[in-house]
């Protein structure tokens, strides 16, 4: 390969306005999945069949389609269907944000199913009642619980935020691509788009195994 | 009748299935006196566990009845019939049980003072108080403030003791409570239970501790089948059991032992 280097040709400036707009997405996506995926999960749980299906068939279609998809299908559908006009960074917002609610309503639904048994029966036992068992004993233990699977799937959104990219979004890939193209330097580019993804993906996931290992010590 | 010879517990005819097919409990009855300390022995699967749920009020029934202090406690007309279970006087029957009894997101002094606090409505600086007492008293002192995850197995049975008897029970129920535990760890928490039988606390105690049976029981039922088998002193179950089944177990709990 015959290909000189030049990293100074690619300005770093488009690509941090970039990274701001992605960094908003997830933002505003996270506070969105986090907030609004714990009621989800408790309708998720229903014993009332006509609250769990749509809540259920809502969650399954946007884990068994592909986020891509999911983006194109709200960037060119709802308008039409609803006839409302969003900005496309809202737009963004809100297909990233459904998603990410519809992956964390399931892990506070797992992880509420994982209190052990044995926990509230001591609370039974204890003579709490059931709205107190789930305060003081199901909720603490179910959202320290969720919290790796929460962090996860909170950096799984920052990388798929990179697809709104095509809906025309200004997020850090949209700019990389731009970039690209102006200078002719897509390797450079690229890359220092990547390793932006993961300087800041990196450390996070990091945190994660630490959450992880620290929790297997302390429920085992 | 006087109230020294009233029964505490009175359980009828009780019958109890899992789903349709798993019948474990089948007409039980068992009569406890104040005081007495019932060590509930017998095969695996025969329905121990089952039997103190019961009692603690966390199982529905099929039929049969348990009074509490001479009250309704727990009924049911019938198989598929509604299980009544008066609250009231589940909260005068504390459990331990043998794994996760323990909240692991508070402190030991925070599982102590939850149910009292949040139950009784008691103020926290007077519960906070009483629990530094109970712990003391058990020698936990120093783990006030630790969380479950920093304690032995054996000072996290201690401390769910402490903390059913923070609700001043009128009955407690162990089930297996030193069967996870390393062996050298069994005795600390049985010289906790020992100090309650001291005090006349009336308890019902699932064990597979031979010694620890003998030392505590004041009577022992032998339950096997989802029935009582044998029910006397201990000296007539542990020692010379009248019935072959009985003999059978406690020969064989024994050889196993030695
Ligand atoms: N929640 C449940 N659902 C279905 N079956 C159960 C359940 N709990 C217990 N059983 C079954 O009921 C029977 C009695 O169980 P139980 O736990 O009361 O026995 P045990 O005498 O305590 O035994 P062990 O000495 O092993 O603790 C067993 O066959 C068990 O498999
Ligand atoms: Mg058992």
């Amino acid at each position: 390969m015959n290909y000189t280097f030049d990293f100074n040709a690619v300005s770093l400036r488009p690509l941090i306005e970039g990274l701001v707009v992605t960094l908003e997405l997830t933002v505003a996506a996270n506070l969105i999945g986090v907030v609004l995926g714990f009621p989800l999960a408790l309708l998720l749980m229903s014993r009332i069949v006509v609250i769990r299906w749509p809540a259920t068939l809502f969650v399954e279609f946007f884990r068994c389609t592909p986020a891509i998809v999911q983006i194109v299908w709200f960037f060119y559908c709802v308008p039409m269907l609803f006839n409302v006009f969003l900005g496309s960074m809202t737009m963004g917002i809100l297909a990233l944000g459904l998603n990410l609610m519809a992956f964390n309503a399931e892990a506070y639904r797992a992880a509420i199913q994982a209190v052990p048994r044995e926990q509230i029966d001591a609370g039974i036992a204890l003579g709490l009642n059931p709205l107190q068992r789930v305060v003081y004993i199901v909720l603490p233990n179910a959202l320290r619980a969720s919290v790796p699977v929460l962090l996860t799937n909170g950096i799984v959104i920052f990388q798929q935020s990179a697809l709104v990219a095509i809906v025309a979004v200004q997020d850090l890939m949209y700019q990389a691509k731009t970039l690209a193209t102006e200078t002719y330097r897509p390797i450079e580019t690229f890359t220092i788009a990547a390793l932006i993804y993961f300087a800041v993906s990196f450390p996070v996931a990091q945190v994660v195994g630490w959450l992880e290992r620290r929790r297997q010590v302390l429920t085992s | 009748m006087t109230s020294a010879s009233a029964p505490l517990v009175s359980i009828r005819a009780l019958h109890k299935s899992y789903g349709p097919h798993i019948q474990v409990l089948k007409g039980l009855d068992i009569e406890m006196k104040p005081g007495e300390r019932v060590v509930v022995i017998g095969p695996s699967g025969g329905g121990k566990s089952t039997l103190l749920r019961v009692v603690m009020g966390l199982e529905k029934i099929d039929s049969g009845s348990v009074t509490f202090g001479g009250r309704p406690y727990i009924s049911s007309a019938g198989a598929g019939a509604k299980t009544v279970i008066d609250t009231e006087v589940r909260r005068s029957i504390g459990m331990v049980f043998q794994h996760y009894t323990l909240f692991p997101h508070l402190s030991v002094v925070q599982n102590l003072v939850l149910a009292p606090c949040k139950v009784r409505g008691e103020k926290k600086a007077s519960a906070v108080r009483r629990a530094e007492a109970l712990l003391e008293r058990f020698g936990l002192a120093a783990k006030a403030n630790a969380y479950p995850a920093q304690l032995s197995g054996g000072q996290k049975q201690r401390v769910a003791i402490a903390r059913a008897l923070m609700l001043d029970p009128k009955l407690m129920l162990f089930d297996e409570v030193t069967s996870a535990l390393d062996p050298e760890l069994v005795a600390e928490v049985e010289q906790v239970i020992l100090q309650l039988a001291g005090q006349d606390m009336p308890m019902m105690i699932v064990t597979h501790d031979m010694w620890f049976a003998k030392n505590i029981a004041s009577r022992v039922i032998f339950c096997a089948g989802g029935v009582v088998v044998e029910d006397g002193p201990p000296e007539q179950v542990l020692g010379a059991p009248r019935e072959e089944r009985t003999r059978e177990f406690i020969d064989r709990v024994f050889h196993i032992k030695q």
